[in-house]
């Protein structure tokens, strides 16, 4: 017993003075002893000498708040030379922090001068990393868990190893610059600048907001990226939208790394509003600014040609060889839609389909009026000699799919969704003529263009066929006869519309919601989703009938029941008043 | 021992469950017996800090006052209001004084409870020197109480210590001021006075180093040694067989206030000397229970109802923010350190570390230059006439400059007149 | 661990032969806790003593010595110093009063306080108000990169300068 109670007792000693023993000889203490002992030989004076014979290791702070929140510096503890122009060919960390007319250092008489000196600057607020730290590993913000590396020298050991390469350089500490330096065209950080330039040109100001620069609000706010996230999260961002959130409808633009580099650079400049720049003129301007140069005679068309390419609408549409897979094919837009259609479409994607997602760019009404006028000369129709299955797949299958199943390349960016052909209750249940009409004049409301200057009546049936074929596997079986009004029997009066009002908010909410628009609680479960009765361009290209039938009989192969045991034919009249009369509201 | 027969089903067990919950924490009657109230000493937790009996002298509330009971009982109420104020408060040099404002504006009670605790503070101080004035003047210091006195001179050095770092924690122009004087104070003992200035405050000037630490100070490490050293000192006055009194006693004139019991089970008495004892000598002690405990009770509402109503009476102040650049003329310490301060106009070492240094080492070794023990026990005794004189020719002196520095030091430390 | 069961036939001899080996483990037991104690006793020392403090630094730099032309005296409120220049010889003297602490500023005979009216001369000493001290003298010292640099922490006799 004695035995071990002195050995634990000598452990105890032993642990004691490893633990004193750690608390001296640090590393920075070498370091300093280290630039004591070179500055000594390279003294001038014996009053030097005798100050510095004097000196002993301490811990060297800059305290700087004037730039928000408080920084502590501590780097100068180990870098205690970098303001001493003697030591500018020694290695790390004793070298002069380097000086530059591009840093805005002069010479005066002889010396050089900083113009950001490090007493009203410290280091963090251009270099990053841990200012608080004394060793090098969290100094230099090594450490995963520190947000703020040193920035353009240091990436982590949980970045990607992919991307870590990318992420060094002297340029990225531009981001650093632009906190203050924000004027547009800054000689001192000319990434930033490249990178605000692609943000525009390359449309991402369509989805996100940065504020004083962008409204978008289909993607994240980014007015403060650069605060909030690192520049490995940034670039995997960009080159990997659906990296970090698989519901993502970011595009994946295919930019060179150099563009990447820019962007990511310009993105990590931003740390919240800039002052510089607020105002909505200033956005405009730059909008303008972004204008692409069009030579002057150049016909509209043409020009429109050239928007369209420096607008990057492929990197969600698809037209010639570029295809973004997120948006309709536009190759035969001239033969599809007219220029009225295409021109409120631009001005606001949603007038003309409720729930679609592309942004409402600002570009100047000029512009929107060259991109229509281009659009309308893609009238050449596809080879007529194109069998149904050929056509199907080069027309149809893009929304549809290629077995037909509505899960086509952009389905998923498509609300409502392209209807799913192997729904056997559903192609069984409507008559051939409907999905005639459907495929020559369109579903209004909806991305399901009119195709009949397209296709003739011979190739639309064609590809009826083909479709309930292989698809639906059902010929159209003609359903018992069921009993619908041809009109609605009862009188759109107010109190009709209260009493349809009372109803659809007892039965319908659930899926179709509050709000009549599709989005009730139950709809995310549901495939495919409740009909937004908002849609008015939908609603009003539908018949009384085929309301009655949807009510009353259901919509089969959707969850759409039949209503006919719980409401009668008045009831469904009032309903339908209900439904109609939001029509004249979300006009 | 075997069980009951009695039935042990879960009805009866039901009927019976406030007895025995009331039987499992109470395990003794309400004494009625001399045997149960003996026994009160140690049957009981709270209780078992009493002796079974003390000496009538003990009770008598013209020779202690209860100013030791006094002083136990204001630290009570200091922590009890402290540690609710810990709630709101917060020792951050920019949110301090907000807190502050929030306690006295919005917090339920703020301004009582705050009131309660800063004149507590105060009271303890005063009460925690009378009561070393009467120790010193009955001779209680004497032997074998010597190293109880050594506590004693201890407790009251922290005591002032808490006060001092509590003063700081409001945060204002008051409290900023009092300690950059009395810290100043501090730096001027010789050697160590700059590094122990540099440790107390964390920095070279008073801020949030220095309010970080003094909160640290006065809500843990003193609090904890306080509790440790009375712990002791009271401990003490149990081993030293209860408080001082004089050796004989003549019979007293009148019984009434003590409650006359027929037998005597004192633990003393059983350790401590022959049972020949009992009966044969006049016996002087009463029983704790009921006595002692009335008496302290007694000194409990008598304190807390005086801290009540001066709580209620008067506003504990809370002057301008902290300003750096603007220190008030004159800028001064709290009260129990005026005299020293006023000294130190006289001269920075003597009158800030030379005289009191002086002071309290006289006070530690006093027990044991005057060893005499006649006139213990009595208040003045003839026989310690100089020993009380000088001691009481000091602590006039200490009022005499403390009263200066209060009333009659103006701008510049001038001399002004205060009507 | 085992303790070897004493032998029967001498127990004598083997418990004196214990005694000397007790003795030791004991001692070596008392050496490692009481050593371990007087090492936690410095590092508390060590702990409490802060080793970077959050105020303003004692020891900046000033500028350059061209900010400062010969004759001039330049008071910077905000380091609480003043720069004296006579010639080629630099001093830097406190402008904080002795008295409580006001900031001085620069009168025609030397310095004055504001709050309490203490009076200094050109070189700092006090010439009337309340004022117990002189104002000191900061040690003065050039860095390699030309810049002036004032330790606080290093009061220097008043009269010492530094030459450039």
């Amino acid at each position: 017993m004695r035995l071990a109670l002195a050995v634990a007792s000598l452990v105890v000693l032993v642990v004691h003075g490893v633990v004193f023993r750690n608390q001296f000889f640090h590393e920075w203490e070498r370091h300093q002893t280290a630039y004591i002992e070179q500055a000594r030989s390279l003294a001038k004076t014996d009053r030097e000498r005798t100050d510095l014979d004097a000196r002993s290791p301490r811990i060297e702070q800059i305290i700087v708040s004037s730039f928000g929140d408080t920084h502590v510096d501590r780097c100068t503890t180990c870098h205690l030379a970098a303001d001493d122009p003697r030591f500018m060919n020694h290695a790390e960390p004793l070298k002069t922090h380097p000086y530059s007319a591009a840093l805005g250092d002069v010479q005066r008489n002889g010396q050089w001068e900083r113009r950001h000196k490090f007493s009203d600057f410290g280091c963090t607020v251009c270099h990053d990393g841990e200012g608080r730290g004394l060793d090098t590993f969290y100094a230099h913000g090594q450490d995963e868990f520190w947000p703020d590396p040193l920035t353009g020298y240091v990436t982590q050991a949980n970045w990607r190893k992919d991307f870590s390469p990318h992420l060094k350089g002297n340029e990225y500490m531009e981001a650093n610059c632009a906190q203050c330096h924000t004027e547009e065209g800054f000689a001192g950080t000319p990434h930033v600048n490249r990178g605000r330039k692609l943000f525009y040109a390359m449309n991402c100001y369509g989805c996100h907001k940065i504020d004083g620069m962008s409204e978008g609000t289909l993607g994240p706010d980014l007015t403060e990226a650069g605060k909030k996230f690192k520049v490995d999260y940034l670039w995997e961002s960009i080159v990997e939208p659906r990296a970090n959130l698989d519901t993502s409808f970011m595009p994946n633009f295919h930019l060179p790394q150099d563009d990447v580099e820019a962007l990511v650079i310009f993105l990590k400049s931003r740390r919240g509003v800039n002052f510089a720049e607020t105002s909505l003129d200033r956005y405009k301007a730059h909008v303008a600014n972004v204008a692409v140069v069009i030579p002057p005679g150049t016909a509209g068309e043409k020009a429109g040609e050239q928007l369209l390419g420096d607008r990057a609408c492929t990197a969600c549409h698809k037209l010639g060889d570029k295809d973004g897979g997120i948006a309709p094919d536009l190759s035969y837009e001239g033969l599809i839609r007219n220029e009225q259609w295409l021109a409120d479409h631009f001005a606001n994607p949603r007038s003309r389909v409720p729930d679609s997602i592309m942004p409402a760019f600002r570009f100047p009404a000029d512009d929107f009026q060259k991109l229509t006028a281009y659009l309308e000369t893609l009238k050449t129709p596809p080879p007529s000699n194109w069998d149904p299955q050929t056509t199907f797949t080069n027309l149809c299958a893009r929304c549809h799919g290629e077995k037909g199943d509505g899960n086509g390349k952009v389905a998923w960016y498509i609300d409502p969704s392209p209807r799913d052909f192997t729904k056997q209750g559903f192609m069984a249940s409507k008559p051939r003529a409907r999905f005639v009409a459907s495929i020559q004049e369109g579903v209004g409301g909806t991305s399901m263009p009119p195709w009949k200057q397209i296709l003739k009546e011979d190739q639309v049936n064609g590809v009826l066929d083909y479709i309930m074929k292989n698809f639906a596997r059902q010929i159209f079986v003609e359903q018992r006869r069921r009993n619908l009004p041809e009109a609605n029997p009862v009188a759109a009066s107010p109190e009709s519309i209260n009493r349809g009002e009372q109803i659809f908010e007892l039965r319908c909410t659930g899926c179709h919601g509050r709000k009549a628009d599709g989005k009730g609680p139950n709809s995310l479960d549901i495939f495919p989703h409740p009909r937004n009765f908002r849609n008015h361009w939908f609603v009003e290209s539908v018949p009384d009938k085929r309301l009655f039938e949807s009510i009353e009989y259901g919509v089969q192969g959707t969850a759409m029941p039949s209503w006919i045991d719980m409401l009668s034919t008045n009831e469904v009249g009032d309903v339908i008043n209900f439904i109609r009369s939001l029509q004249t509201k979300s006009k | 021992m075997t069980p009951t027969k009695e039935p042990t089903g879960p009805l009866s067990a039901l009927r019976e469950f406030p007895q025995n919950i009331w039987n499992s924490i109470f395990r003794n009657p309400l004494p009625s017996t001399d045997l149960e109230r003996s026994s009160t000493s140690f049957t009981n937790f709270f209780l078992h800090i009493h002796p079974v009996k003390v000496n009538r002298n003990t009770l008598r509330p013209a020779y202690t006052m209860g100013l030791g009971l006094m002083a136990t009982f204001l630290f009570v109420i200091l922590v009890v209001t402290g540690v609710l104020l810990m709630f709101y408060y917060v020792p951050s040099t920019t949110q301090a004084y907000d807190r502050m404002l929030d306690l006295r504006g919005t917090v339920a009670f703020g301004i009582f409870l705050r009131n309660m605790h800063r004149w507590s503070a105060h009271g303890m101080v005063a009460i925690v020197f009378l009561h070393m004035c009467r120790v010193f003047f009955t001779g209680a210091y004497k032997r074998p109480r010597e190293f109880n006195w050594i506590l004693g001179v201890l407790l009251l050095l922290v005591t002032l210590f808490l006060s001092f770092t509590g003063y700081l924690l409001p945060w204002d122009q008051l409290a900023f001021w009092a300690i950059t004087v009395g810290t100043s104070i501090a730096g001027y003992a010789p050697i160590v006075g700059q590094q122990i200035k540099f440790v107390l405050l964390g920095d070279t000037t008073v801020g949030q180093e220095a309010l970080l630490r003094f909160y640290v100070l006065h809500v843990a490490v003193l609090p904890a040694v306080l509790v440790l050293l009375m712990a002791i000192h009271f401990w003490r006055i149990r081993k030293d067989g209860g408080l001082s009194r004089p050796e004989k006693r003549p019979a007293p004139a009148t019984d009434a206030g003590v409650v006359k019991l027929k037998k005597i089970y004192g633990l003393q008495g059983f350790v401590r000397g022959p049972f020949t004892k009992l009966g044969n000598v006049p016996d002087d002690s009463v029983y704790s229970w009921p006595n002692l405990l009335m008496a302290e009770l007694f000194v409990f509402v008598l304190t807390i109802s005086a801290i009540l109503v001066v709580s209620l009476l008067f506003n504990a102040p809370l002057e301008q923010p902290v300003n750096v650049m603007h220190p008030p003329n004159p800028a001064k310490a709290p009260w129990y350190f005026l005299g020293l301060q006023e000294m130190v106009s006289y001269s920075a070492f003597w009158g800030g570390i030379g005289i009191p240094g002086l002071m309290v080492a006289v006070l530690l070794l006093v027990p044991y230059i005057d060893r005499g023990t006649a006139g213990v026990g009595r208040w003045f005794a003839k026989e310690r006439l100089l020993a009380n004189t000088i001691f009481l020719t000091l602590v006039i002196l200490n009022v005499i400059f403390i009263v200066i520095g209060t009333f009659f030091r103006g701008p510049n430390w001038s001399l002004v007149w205060p009507f | 661990m085992t303790v070897a069961p004493p032998s029967h036939d001498k127990p004598a001899a083997s418990a004196e032969a214990a005694m000397p080996r007790r003795r030791m483990l004991a001692w070596l037991s008392g050496f490692g806790l009481f050593a371990s104690a007087l090492l936690a006793v410095v590092s508390d020392w060590l702990f409490f003593k802060p080793r970077v403090t959050y105020g303003p630094s004692a020891r900046f730099a000033i500028g350059k010595p061209d900010d400062f032309p010969p004759g001039t005296r330049i008071a910077r409120d905000v380091e609480r110093v003043c720069i004296v220049r006579e010639g080629n010889k630099i001093a830097a003297i406190s402008t904080t009063c002795t008295h409580l602490g006001c900031i001085v500023g620069i009168a025609d005979t030397g310095f004055a306080c504001p709050c309490h009216g203490s009076h200094y001369d050109q070189d700092g000493n006090v010439t009337g108000g309340p004022a117990p001290k002189p104002l000191p003298w900061f040690q003065v010292s050039l860095a390699p990169n030309g810049d002036i640099v004032i330790d606080k922490n290093a009061p220097v006799d008043p009269g010492t300068y530094l030459t450039v």
